[in-house]
């Protein structure tokens, strides 16, 4: 029965690896012990990938992850980055006002990051 | 800026400890020292104050059920919707229909959700919830709508989300091995997480508080029109 369910685990694998128990119990132990550590990694990615996609969302309206994380931290606004980037894509008029609540709680640096502007050819795309 | 005032107190209260983030258990201590008290806002903030302080020191959700009347101590203050929808997005190209566009963000076992109504959502499972037992959703963090979203700071006042407990299960299996090489270390256990499926009724009680009425209000008209 162990071999049954090795081989089923084994499924998808490369070479002999699926069909041979000998190189396929090798290999599922390891598949095992990847899922174990990236059960914890996939906590840690999902987290920069909102933090990449809420940065994406500032930036439109002028402002970096940063300023706009302190500025919502300073209204005691306890949203989570998952749910700010679950807004920033698809509430968009709610995520702008979320922006400018931060902003007006924390007008952060003189330099307001600024859309870049286009230039030359890329004007026309 | 009304709920500055609350927000001092919310935090001060210890009963709220147990289902904030991990964020704002961190923020708490700094938290009390920056927020400003308004003197213009007191009348209105007061109330709230006073809604809310009756409102977290039954903590725990209230569960408000027609079948049964149980204390249960049971976790489920909010818990949203795990589907990530479009529904309540302003059309950019008016050919999309949506519904109210009405959506509100929960928090249910330390874990925030947004929340549509008439969508199921499965969360941790909450300890003294049955099959068909209502429930309400306190710890609201945001409401919007199609013209304006009401923000808390941290929770609207006085919003509770609705919903039913649909089902009680299991979480897929997941298989926890643990080996150590060259030491003849290995474990092997199987675990499935037990869930809660809850299907959302509907959003109320967020009508008077803060809104943030959103700027491109006359855009956002002009393009639902």
């Amino acid at each position: 029965m162990n071999k049954k369910k090795i081989l089923e685990l084994a499924k998808g694998f490369r070479g002999r690896a699926k069909n041979c128990i000998r190189i396929a119990r090798e290999r599922v132990e390891k598949a095992l012990q990847y899922s174990y550590r990236d059960r914890r990694n996939k906590k840690r990615d999902m987290r920069s990938l909102w933090i990449e996609r809420i940065n994406a969302g500032t930036r439109i309206h002028g402002v970096n992850y940063g300023n706009f994380m302190h500025g919502l931290l300073k209204e005691n606004i306890q949203l989570n980055r998952k749910v700010l980037s679950e807004l920033s894509m698809h509430e968009p008029y709610s995520f702008k006002s979320l922006v400018d609540v931060s902003r007006q709680s924390f007008p952060g640096n003189k330099k307001v990051v600024i859309p870049p502007r286009k230039e030359g050819l890329s004007m026309l795309v | 800026m009304a709920s500055t005032t609350f927000i001092s107190s919310f935090f001060s209260s210890p009963t709220i400890t147990t289902t904030t983030t991990r964020r704002t258990q961190n923020n708490q201590t700094s938290l009390l020292l920056s927020k400003p008290n308004n003197p213009n806002s007191l009348s209105s903030s007061v109330s709230t104050n006073s809604n809310q302080r009756l409102a977290f020191s039954s903590l725990v959700p209230k569960l408000s059920d027609t079948i049964e009347a149980p204390e249960a101590a049971a976790e489920v203050d909010s818990t949203e919707v795990t589907t990530l929808v479009e529904e309540e997005e302003i059309p950019i190209e008016e050919s999309a229909p949506k519904g109210d566009g009405l959506f509100a963000v929960v928090m249910i076992g330390s874990r925030q959700y947004i929340v549509f109504p008439g969508r199921f959502l499965t969360t941790q499972r909450l300890k003294g919830a049955n099959v068909n037992d209502k429930i309400i959703l306190n710890k609201v963090l945001l409401v919007g709508t199609k013209t304006s979203a009401y923000i808390g700071k941290p929770i609207v006042p006085n919003a509770a989300v609705h919903a039913v407990v649909e089902d009680n299960g299991l979480n897929d299996k997941v298989v926890v091995f643990k080996y150590k090489k060259k030491k003849n270390y290995r474990r092997n256990i199987g675990h499935r997480q037990p869930n809660t499926r809850i299907r959302i009724l509907g959003i109320t009680g967020y009508q008077d508080s803060p809104v943030v009425t959103l700027d491109d209000l006359p855009v956002a008209a002009a393009v639902e029109a």
